[in-house]
């Protein structure tokens, strides 16, 4: 009799440890993500950032511009107003904020584009160091984009992986939403055979 | 219906990703700093780059790492340049200061292409203008002449400058660790054998006083302490003792490896 009541406790016991340590490796992973996450948003901001210093160099060398300068503006301006709640990295908010990036990114494409028709422009030395800025700042978001995913990977891994996804409902661990690759990225890896 | 192309998009996506990975060369080993893939650098002046490199990274903890391919791999050199920094780690884990310079010559069908990627914890002292500018001033102007060596050298003597005005601390001596657990295991040795000192002790303390016990017992443990050497440090060298000594030796001269460094995608590329 007691020896069975000592196996039942030393089970529950172990179950107990089993839990414990389960869900503080969760609550470890999540903490990456979010960590992650909020390095994306950091690398966006920079970006943000650079936005009224570049705007503003090169109306002062292509007033012809306007639009294209408008489209900039218009589009940061509504990038300001998307952000997501790290607890809430579903799919759909992702998808929405790389949405409203993605307009930034193709509006100062169009800038960067129009730059060419200006020698001026193009020799300032205060332009030229915003491009390099920009230019490093775009890799630093595909960085930080790749390295998100990566994270999120191995925690939605770790959420849907039997025995943890058993911890994970119990405790409402969701999946994470990824970044997806973007049609424009004309920096893709081509696949070669 | 719909549904096959997507399944081949993925396969493809899946595909890429496993070349891709690839693509980056292996972390050399034994570690060096100036890696020329592409053979564009002669004996000395690879020689004299590794170490210029290495000694700059014993004194002030920050790595810089030259790298040299013929292909891309269909990469943009700035993400190519992140990627080696990432996979080998660049700098140390503590500063996260490394630093990539990737260069892929111009060939007869390809421009030449340059990157110098800059870790996490030098973002600072060397912004990405600051990047670009040491590209177009030192690098490409001596690429174009075809002379590697000098452009290559000529950025590191910038890039040191900047890099040591923000971190400047020693490497951490590559033999600290293992004199340190040398030390421990000392200790330890010392430790039991006093427990067993002290147990022989009171055990045929009978009329003796304490201290008599004792000093037979440093001689027996003397004793154990150079057995013990000699099983732990057995290269068979003159003594115990200096075998011991030995863990720490063989790694002196050369690069002692990346420290763990992590980067952000910060830097700057050029072409010519």
């Amino acid at each position: 009799m007691k020896k069975g009541i000592v196996i039942i406790v030393v089970v529950v016991a172990a179950m107990a440890i089993w839990a414990v340590s389960g869900y503080n490796s969760l609550v470890t992973s999540e903490e990456n993500v979010k960590s992650a996450w909020s390095q994306v948003e950091n690398v966006y901001q920079r970006r943000l950032d650079l936005i009224p210093n570049l705007v503003a160099t090169v109306k002062g060398y292509a007033e012809h511009e306007q639009e294209t300068l408008e489209s900039v503006v218009a589009a940061r301006s509504k990038a300001t107003q998307i952000t997501v709640d790290p607890g809430q990295l579903t799919e759909e908010n992702i998808a929405a904020y790389q949405e409203a990036q993605g307009e930034i990114g193709a509006a100062l494409g169009r800038l960067i584009a129009i730059s060419e028709n200006y020698p001026d422009l193009k020799a300032n030395r205060n332009f030229m160091e915003l491009q390099a800025e920009l230019a490093g700042t775009e890799n630093r978001i595909a960085t930080e984009r790749r390295k998100y995913n990566e994270t999120a990977k191995a925690y939605n891994t770790m959420v849907r992986r039997f025995p943890k996804n058993l911890l994970a409902s119990m405790f409402g661990f969701g999946q994470k939403g990824y970044f997806e690759a973007d049609e424009s990225a004309s920096s893709a890896p081509e696949v070669k055979f | 219906m719909h549904r096959f192309p997507k399944y081949i998009t993925a396969a493809a996506v899946l595909l890429a990703a496993a070349l891709t990975a690839a693509a980056i060369p292996q972390k050399p080993y034994p570690p060096r700093l100036v890696n020329d893939f592409a053979g564009i650098l002669d004996q000395t002046g690879k020689a004299m780059l590794e170490k210029r490199l290495d000694a700059f990274s014993d004194s002030t903890s920050n790595q810089i790492t030259v790298v040299t391919v013929n292909d891309l791999e269909g990469y943009s050199p700035a993400e190519y340049g992140t990627e080696i920094g990432l996979a080998w780690g660049v700098g140390s884990a503590e500063f996260d200061n490394g630093i990539v310079i990737l260069v892929k010559p111009k060939t007869s069908e390809s421009g030449g292409q340059v990157n110098i990627s800059i870790g996490y914890g030098l973002e600072g002292a060397i912004p990405d203008s600051y990047a670009k500018r040491i590209i177009e001033n030192e690098m490409i102007p001596a690429f174009s002449r075809n002379d590697y060596y000098s452009g290559i050298s000529g950025a590191c003597d910038v890039l040191m400058k900047l890099a040591s005005g923000e971190i400047s601390q020693p490497y951490p001596d590559e033999g600290d660790g293992r004199w340190g657990a040398l030390f421990m295991l000392l200790l330890i040795i010392f430790v039991i054998s006093f427990a067993v000192s002290r147990k022989k002790g009171k055990n045929d303390g009978n009329g003796r006083n304490g201290s008599g016990g004792g000093s037979i017992m440093d001689d027996s443990d003397f004793v154990k302490g150079l057995i013990i050497g000699n099983i732990l440090g057995n290269s068979g060298h003159h003594s115990g003792w200096s075998g011991g000594g030995s863990i720490g030796g063989g790694f002196g001269g050369g690069f002692g490896g990346f420290g763990g460094g992590s980067f952000g995608g910060g830097g700057a590329s050029g072409s010519w």
